[in-house]
């Protein structure tokens, strides 16, 4: 190939002739053998009757047989609640057995003669690949077709793969590269997004058999089934084999929907990660990227070699070659082709340098805008693309496995062939533009991983607003989900409490209520046994309380009156004062209490929460938690979803028995002065039975002694 | 005359039968009559094996110097050196070489000040240091003036190179990356300059990035820091205990007069050895190699270290606490890459722990369930001297390192009570076979490997007897070298226990 060297060239090459020892080379001066024209193997195509597609290209160099398959299913399709499930389905289709063999009895089957059969799904697709000597050939796709057709989903190695799922999550904080990948990709895409989500302790274990076979059976069928085969095989031989192991595979099943759209806002933020076992700080900064499919995609890969892709790049040499910040730095803007890829520039630096390394970032995406790439840069960027064409072809795998792709995405089989003639054109005014419409430096997502206490500045400072610091803590097995205080949600959450109150009595009647006089048995659950005790209880609204226990021959008194009081000191049987404590302990009691609750629904103290439906004791119940004014939680009700009447209760609370949560259910309701009242409730702490109160006697608005709340002698 | 020919055809039958492939047999010949050999004047040592299925050529330079030959003080220098050599020469990577040579003296010499100054510690002159610190500046921003980044990798890059890198081990540095096949010459131009004249240029920066590579692999990184601590442990002699990318205070210390210097000692090119697979014609490659790399001068074979590591007197083990999960890592002595026993414990980790059928797989991973991930290897860290034969376990949550340690023991001592089954020991050559034959197939995976076993073996021949030796052995060889490898005293273990944070 001649090479052509502009005159600035060569003046340079005669500069650096008349200082050159006469032995060193100049490599601008060679000369090339033109490269034979590319010739892309030939790949034959069938589809089979069911739907199968195959693409088949033939190698006899080794005495190798390689499949890949495509199954067009992913984890985008699995239930929100379940994450985790098309992994471990992909696994155990593998690992659980099929209707021949066991996981185990495959395993030596395989290992016994080197063969690999796996199976996986992915986010967006899902597969097998073999690999085996070319003798084994039967054996192969014997295993192929079981593992695909027909897995049994073995309980033992459906727990083996729960077991490694959780130590994986238990895993997922100890490196800073993989947090922060990850923890990117949801502030991208969002926390939710299938392209970002991740599984959860809580979602593991909900995965059941029954969940995995469902899966496997809805998407695994022929039509979402693609074959490629390369290596040592006759075609004739194969294609007989591969009707003997996949012809009869019926074709059933639906459509598998299209993964979602992304959501997405331009907006500049910076995001906190503390990592402090690390002396060295990650730092991505990016937005949203692109399709494959979008116009100017062929000048945005050169623009990505120029800004990020290697040696010689922009980023390469500010932020690592000459400022020493980084060893590990690239830019790249990327682009999928069923949803939008991320515009990624990365780089970890030590702590001491992290504002210093973002900012250089930023300046060198700022640069690309306005900056055109200059001849050498083009030369990189453009012709390295051209020059190395020729290794997209150079393994019969990439070849055969990239046009199965092409073929499931209907993209043209030249598609790359396109894509090289749009490279050959682009200039660098081509380059300033993508980098113009797509480059948004004004509006970056920076993520910081690392000890923020030994940072050259503080992020607040980088000039981007607040910091946002994400919490990655593992949330354990048991985590609630997070209770949605939305405007709809209040209003629901208000329209069931005026139905209760309605069911309960109404709220005129509740407003009447100004005392309450209780009398009844508290029995309590005490390791195994249970313990009577009288109970007696007065309140008068709206901060006068009193009440007795007498247990063992002991009466224990709390009387409040007002904002003091006096109390029974558990330990010398002695009055003394009501402590600050205990007054505030009396007012959370309170508003606990359903009369109260009611009585205020007008006017609340609260905000009511719709939380949905659910199950108490197998009575369909609807869900509302209490909340106060600074969204702190209260307590949760559930209410009979078709009476409205109350169900049960649930708060924390801090018990001589412990601390936790209590489930209160109520039960044999009673009519006083108008209003609905339970006279039966019991308690669980913790799962566990605390204690049950049966009230014998309920009077509203009684008569009430003077001294009721004056100190006792 | 129908005789003779009958007779010939009968003796090229029996003949042939000789190469019949056995059950776990593999005809190598037709790959090895693929390459040839040759060694220039100077010494450099050049493998070349053909291959026409596409127009690329990969390319391998091996150099025989590892960390086992840094200097005492400069830990790492080899693979700082590494990093040096994609700098450029003396014609790429500058805009004037002369001027940059004038200014790199500088540098240097006023660098070598200001470390001898700095090194006197409390006793230093801090006024002295304070000028030299800002003549240092000076004097590196203005050789910087003259350079033109990234020369190498962006000529290599716009001539079509893919996958341009290198890795420095202990017992190895190697530079590799992968063209068109019409760009033969352009590589032997290029790789052959940068062994003959160097340029060390932005030393002092990439020293920098050397700083930063370590603080990723190692100081921010779980398993880098028990790696370190392990190994230091493992050797208290052979450099096999000290980190290939050196120890921070060194890499802070080099000077470019010092990796200069290795790389004059160390880069003779008697010394490097190259492997080239592709599609190429072994004819072109000589003449173009005896022009480009037959100016390299000849330089006498480096002195090695001959440390050898003693013998343990006992177990040695080191506990980390780190926020991190558990990881376990426990080693073995064993002898190097090329001794007579390697087969046999080659067949060992194999069996112990390598697959879904291992022994340590079934027992921590399928049956208990107490391991997330078991694996077993030999030759770890290093091959060229005596080395270790180890295995790793990561707990899986909730479970231990002594549970898994304690599998691991079992499994162990069954391998050296027991004999494994002639069954179990066919299946572990088939799985080398196929093992060997899929490695053939990537061109530059064979062009590491043919280098590799001429340098360590003496002759890339020896890759592909590599099955024959695996074939020979026994389940009485197995047990053997379990009962005389696998003892305590020879033992060394290190974990990370999760810190209560």
């Amino acid at each position: 190939m001649r090479r052509n060297i502009t005159l600035i060239m060569l003046f340079a090459l005669v500069l650096a002739l008349m200082t050159l020892s006469a032995n060193a080379q100049d490599v601008e001066k060679l000369k090339f053998p033109k490269l034979s024209e590319l010739k892309v193997p030939e790949i034959d195509r069938v589809t089979m009757d069911n739907g199968i597609r195959l693409y088949l290209l033939e190698d006899k160099s080794l005495p190798l047989f390689h499949v890949s398959v495509r199954v067009n299913c992913g984890s985008h399709l699995e239930p929100e609640d379940k994450i985790g499930l098309a992994d471990i389905c992909g696994t155990v289709m593998r690992t659980g057995g099929t209707a021949k063999w066991t996981g185990d009895e495959i395993d030596e089957l395989l290992e016994g003669v080197g063969a690999s059969v796996e199976t996986y799904i992915g986010t967006l697709s899902g597969g097998a690949r073999v690999n085996v000597l070319s003798e084994y050939t039967d054996l192969g796709l014997e295993v192929l077709s079981e593992v695909l057709r027909r897995p049994v989903f073995e309980e033992d190695k459906i727990e083996l793969a729960k077991v490694q799922e959780r130590s994986a999550i238990a895993r997922r904080n100890d490196d800073p590269q993989q947090i922060t990948f990850r923890e990117y990709r949801k502030i991208i895409y969002g926390a939710n997004s299938p392209y970002a989500r991740h599984s959860e302790y809580a979602t593991i274990n909900s995965i059941t058999r029954d969940d995995l076979v469902a899966f496997h059976k809805t998407y695994f069928h022929p039509q979402n089934v693609q074959i490629a085969v390369w290596g040592d095989f006759d075609k004739t031989a194969l294609l007989s084999k591969i009707d003997e192991f996949f012809g009869d595979w019926e074709r059933t099943g639906e459509p598998v929907s299209k993964p979602p759209k992304v959501d997405y806002e331009y907006q500049s933020k910076v995001y906190y990660i503390k990592k402090t076992d690390v002396n060295q700080s990650n730092i991505v900064m990016g937005h949203i990227g692109g399709l494959l499919t979008d116009d100017d995609y062929a000048d945005r890969i050169v623009m990505n070699n120029i800004l990020g892709g290697s040696f010689g790049s922009r980023l390469f040499n500010s932020v690592r070659s000459r400022e020493g910040l980084a060893y590990a730095v690239f830019g790249v803007y990327t682009a999928n082709i069923m949803y939008p890829g991320v515009f990624y520039n990365y780089a970890s630096t030590k702590s001491e340098t992290t504002a210093k390394t973002v900012q250089e970032v930023i300046k060198e995406i700022k640069r690309i805008q306005t900056d055109p790439p200059n001849d050498s840069e083009m030369r990189m960027g453009k012709d390295g693309y051209l020059n190395s064409f020729v290794f997209k072809f150079d393994t019969k795998q990439e070849v055969v496995t990239r046009l199965m792709n092409y073929d499931f995405y209907g993209l043209p089989e030249d598609f790359l062939f396109q894509e090289k003639e749009n490279v050959e054109k682009v200039t660098p005014n081509n380059v300033i533009a993508a980098a113009k419409n797509n480059l948004h430096p004004d509006a970056l997502h920076i993520l910081v991983v690392g000890k923020g206490e030994d940072f050259d500045m503080p992020l607040e400072q980088l000039g981007f607003g607040l910091v946002d610091t994400i919490d990655i803590t593992i949330p354990s097995a048991e985590e609630k989900k997070e209770l949605a205080i939305t405007p709809e949600n209040l209003k629901k959450g208000m329209e069931v409490l005026q139905k209760a109150v309605e069911a309960h009595g109404g709220l005129e009647n509740f407003k009447k209520v100004n005392s309450i006089s209780i009398k009844g048995t508290y029995l309590l659950s005490v390791r195994g046994t249970e313990i009577p005790i009288a109970i007696e209880w007065l309140r008068v609204l709206p901060d006068k309380n009193k009440s007795v226990m007498s247990v063992m021959g002991q009466k224990i008194m709390q009387i409040r009156n007002g904002n003091s009081g006096w109390k029974t000191d558990q330990m010398t049987m002695e009055l003394t004062a009501m402590t600050e404590e205990d007054i505030a302990d009396d007012k959370k009691n309170w508003n606990r209490s359903t009369i109260h609750i009611f009585a205020s629904s007008d006017n609340p103290y609260y905000q009511a929460v719709y939380d949905g439906t659910g199950k108490v004791n197998e009575m369909p119940v609807t869900y509302m938690e209490l909340v106060d004014k600074d969204d702190a939680p209260l307590c949760r009700l559930a209410f009979n979803s078709e009476t409205y009447e109350l169900v049960g209760k649930f708060y924390y609370d801090e018990t001589p028995l412990g601390a936790g949560t209590i489930e209160e259910t109520v039960s044999n309701f009673s009519q006083i002065s108008g209003v609905k009242l339970p006279m039966t409730t019991v308690r669980f702490l913790n799962d566990q039975k605390m204690s049950q109160t049966d009230i014998a006697e309920f009077i509203i608005n009684g008569e009430i002694p003077p001294d009721a709340f004056a100190k006792p002698e | 005359m129908v005789r003779s020919v009958t007779h010939v055809f009968v003796l090229l039958v029996c003949l042939s039968l000789l190469y019949v492939t056995t059950v776990s047999g593999f005809d190598f010949s037709e790959l090895e009559n693929s390459v040839t050999e040759f060694t220039l004047e100077n010494g450099l040592k050049i493998v070349v094996l053909e291959r026409h299925e596409a127009p690329v050529i990969s390319f391998v330079t091996w150099a025989n110097v590892g960390a086992v030959d840094d200097p005492k003080g400069y830990t790492g220098l080899s693979h700082m050196f590494e990093h040096m050599a994609f700098k450029g020469t003396t014609t790429l990577g500058t805009k004037d070489i002369k001027k940059e040579r004038q200014l790199i003296a500088v540098e240097d010499s006023v660098f070598l000040e200001l470390r001898a100054e700095r090194k006197k510690g409390r006793l230093a002159d801090s006024a002295k240091i304070k000028a030299l610190e800002a003549a240092y500046d000076e004097a590196r921003d203005a050789s910087y003036e003259y350079v033109v980044p990234n020369e190498l990798g962006n000529v290599v890059e716009r001539e079509g190179g893919v996958g341009l890198n290198a890795g420095t081990g202990y017992d190895l540095t190697v530079y590799f990356m992968n063209f068109p096949s019409n760009r033969l010459e352009l590589w032997m131009s290029l790789e052959s300059e940068r062994f003959l004249n160097p340029v060390l240029r932005e030393m002092y920066k990439e020293r920098d990035v050397v700083a930063e590579e370590r603080r990723m692999r190692t100081d921010s990184n779980p398993f880098g820091r028990l790696l370190e601590e392990f190994l230091a442990v493992a050797f208290k002699a052979h450099p096999y205990g000290i980190p290939v990318i050196g120890h921070m205070s060194d890499i802070q210390n080099y000077s470019r007069p010092a990796a200069r210097a290795q790389f004059e000692k160390y880069y003779g090119p008697s010394n490097l050895t190259v492997a080239i697979v592709g599609d190429v014609k072994p004819k072109d490659v000589k003449k173009l190699a005896e022009k480009y790399w037959g100016s390299l001068p000849y330089r006498p074979a480096p002195e090695r270290i001959a440390t050898v590591e003693p013998e343990q007197l006992g177990e040695r083990r080191v506990v980390l606490e780190d926020p991190s999960q558990p990881i376990y890592l426990v080693g073995w002595h064993i002898p190097e890459g090329t001794h007579p026993d390697r087969p046999a414990l080659e067949a060992l980790v194999d069996h112990l722990g390598q697959g879904r059928t291992s022994l340590l797989y079934k027992n921590l991973v399928k049956e208990k369930k107490i391991a997330m991930q078991v694996a077993a290897f030999a030759g770890f860290p290093g091959d060229k001297y005596p080395t270790l034969v180890a295995a790793f376990a990561m707990a899986a949550s909730g479970h231990t390192n002594e549970e898994c340690e304690t599998e691991i023991f079992k499994e162990v001592e069954k391998l050296k009570n027991e004999l494994i089954s002639e069954e179990d020991l066919d299946k572990i050559k088939a799985r080398t076979k196929a093992t060997l034959i899929n490695q053939l197939d990537d061109n530059q995976g064979l062009a590491l490997q043919l280098a590799g076993y001429q340098v360590f073996w003496g002759d890339w021949r020896e890759l592909f007897q590599e099955l024959d030796r695996i074939n020979a052995v026994t389940a009485e060889d197995v047990q053997h070298v379990a009962k005389k490898y696998l003892t305590k005293k020879n033992r060394v273990v290190g974990l990370i226990n999760t810190e209560e944070s």
